[in-house]
Order: C-alpha cells, then structure tokens, then sequence
C-alpha cells in the first residue's frame, strides 16, 4: 500500500493525527455509526468526493519472535482502505480523510475515513474529539487492560530448582 | 520526485468504477494495437475536471496499465499527473527513459532518441517499453503508409506533430525484432497503435 500523508493545511501534527486514527482503525462499525451520528447532530453531513474508494486488499503480516527476532511473514490479512476529499468551497483547500482498517467491511472504512477528514478541521475538531474520540479510546484502554489481566493471570513462570549444597 | 508528498487535496481522481473502467480501456488499448492504424476511442470514464493536461486518453491508459512493478517515465515534469499515477497505481516515477516500462511524452518535439528507451532482451522482449505521445491531431498531416500484421492491405494515417526522426528511428529499430518499442500516438480520447511489427512508409 501507498503512503498517504496529511494535506499541508491540517490542523494536528502526525503523532495526533495517527492516535486518532489507530482509534478509528481499531473501532467497530456499529460504535462507530452511533457515535459519529451523535457527533454530527449538530452539524450537516458533509459532502464528498471518493479519492479512493472502499476496497479490499491484502497485506503481509510481519511478525518478530519476541519483539527482537528475525521478522518473518506471519500470514496475510484482509484490508480495507478508502480515502475521501470534503468539498471545499472555491479558493480552500480540501481536506483529505484516510481510513484503513483490518477486516472487509466497507461502510466501515467509509465511516472512518469521513471521521478522519472531519477531525482535521478546526472548527469540528474539539466537538468531534470529545465526543467520539475520547470516548472510543477509553473504551479501547479498558478492553485491552482486561486483555492484558486475563493473559497476566495464565503466565506460567519457568525456573529451575537449584540443589542447595 | 519518488520522495516528495503527495498533494492529495488537489490530487485528481480515478476511475470511478475502477474494474469495469480499466477493462474497457484495457479492450480500447488492445484493439488499437492489433489493429494498427485504427482509431481507439477511450470512452469518456474520467472526470472532466483533471488537475493534470495530459490528454485523457493517456492518462487513462496509464491508469489502466500501471502498477508498482511498472516505472514510468514523464518526459515533461507534471507534478499533477505524477501525484495521480503515484496514488492510484503504486507506479514508480524515474528519471531516466531507459528504465521505463512505461513513458509520456506530452511534447512529441521534445522525443529522445528511441534507442535511449528499454528495447527489451532476446529472452525477454516483454520488457520494453510502451510510449504514449501525445500529437497535436491525428489526421491532416504528412500520410505515413502502414503494413504488417493486423492490417490487411495497408492503412494510411496522417499524425500532426512527430519529429522526423521519429520515423527514421523507428525503421532503424526494426531489424531487432523481437526487441522494440510499441506507441501509441495520442490526441485528446482518440488514439492510434503503433506495434513494434508494423512498417511505416513515409511518402
């Protein structure tokens, strides 16, 4: 897949932007739908143009035993990308939304990448932030904290018995 | 140029049925090319607004035919198509003609010498290259005579705009086959196939 970048005229730096992003990747369609209709309630469904539309593809999962090993292909996972330009009016420049997720699941990405472009506008981006994001996100953190618990309570810890002489 | 950003606001966009519209301009490219010396018309499949003035029927030729294992050569820097061609196709933009699978010539004057493109090798004369000039029209000019496979008897055509030493070249690259390189000569939607086996007679 192409690298794709943040127009010049966005509003957050790149390590923002990709936080907002990895939440919107890792986030289900339906809590996706619900929340960005309770965000927009107050604001017009935006219109746009397809850059790229929804599609599906593939990509090679790279893995490293341990985090330090030798990467090695793990096996590959189906994709789904798009990315969508806001009509701007003459003269602005067009903000640009980019969404890829794993999974097939084109409305999804739809969803996402409309989420991503209207977050990098300043005057939606607080209301948007707070409403979907920050939500989204916790909701994440919590997930992967009982994630980690459960794994945390199978550790089985290896050790020898030294023979104290 | 492989480096810079892609200015995705302005970016053009695609094809808007991706794999129906490639097809068909798949289907207009090769028919052109079997049948040298007739008209393809690539059908009106872009938006009529493009940030870029390359013909439309090169653009979608580049677009149906490109990928990321195709280098393509502009022999005319245009930012504007080469942000397009690096978004929608993954194709690689390089400097030198010789390492182009494909190349775009938007100013015929401008042609280098043909030899200075990728013939191809004896074993492998799939890789060459596949040049899209554009002309300023494709009937009115001096009338060249084509024969050779695909044309029955001879077809006759009359593109505005290519250099003499076009032709010359082309006939010196003969003896070579199956190394070569194909054309496709381009104004506006319309376009004419120039396979690396038809002779062209200049009268």
């Amino acid at each position: 897949m192409s690298a794709t970048s943040a127009s010049p005229s966005s509003v957050a730096p790149a390590p923002v932007r990709r936080a907002w992003m990895a939440v919107l990747a890792r986030t289900p369609r339906d809590d996706l739908e619900a929340a960005l209709e309770r965000a927009l309630r107050d604001i017009p469904a935006p219109p746009y143009d397809w850059l790229r539309p929804p599609e599906i593809g593939l990509a090679m999962v790279r893995g490293r035993i341990g985090g330090s090993g030798d990467p090695f292909n793990l096996g590959e996972a189906t994709v789904t990308r798009a990315t969508l330009r806001l009509r701007a009016p003459a003269g602005a420049d067009a903000t640009v939304g980019v969404a890829c997720h794993l999974g097939r699941d084109r409305r999804r990405a739809e969803l996402a990448a409309l989420a991503d472009a209207l977050l990098q506008m300043p005057e939606h981006h607080a209301v948007l932030h707070k409403q979907l994001i920050e939500p989204l996100a916790a909701q994440q953190a919590v997930k992967r904290a009982g994630r980690q618990q459960d794994a945390a309570a199978t550790r089985v810890e290896f050790f020898t018995m030294v023979r104290g002489d | 140029m492989e480096n810079s950003q892609i200015a995705l606001s302005t970016l053009t966009p695609g094809f808007a049925d991706p794999v129906h519209d490639t097809q068909a301009v798949f289907r207009t490219l090769l028919d052109a090319l079997s049948r040298p010396g007739t008209v393809g018309v690539v059908e009106n499949v872009l938006p009529e607004v493009r940030a870029t003035r390359a013909e439309l029927a090169a653009f979608a030729a580049l677009l149906a035919l490109c990928d990321y294992a195709t280098p393509v050569w502009l022999a005319q820097p245009d930012t504007a198509l080469g942000s397009a061609l690096r978004f929608h196709t993954g194709a690689p933009l390089v400097d030198e003609p010789a390492q182009a699978a494909f190349a775009y010539i938007h100013d015929a004057g401008t042609l280098p010498p043909l030899e200075s493109f990728a013939l191809g090798a004896a074993e492998s004369p799939e890789q060459s290259v596949t040049l899209l000039i554009r002309v300023e029209a494709l009937t009115g000019g001096a009338p060249v005579v084509l024969s050779g496979p695909g044309i029955q008897h001879t077809e006759t055509i009359a593109p505005v705009g290519l250099p003499g030493h076009f032709w010359r070249e082309r006939a010196a690259l003969a003896p070579l086959f199956p190394c070569g390189v194909d054309c496709y000569l381009i104004c506006g939607a319309r376009l004419i196939g120039l396979p690396r086996t038809t002779q062209a007679k200049v009268n």
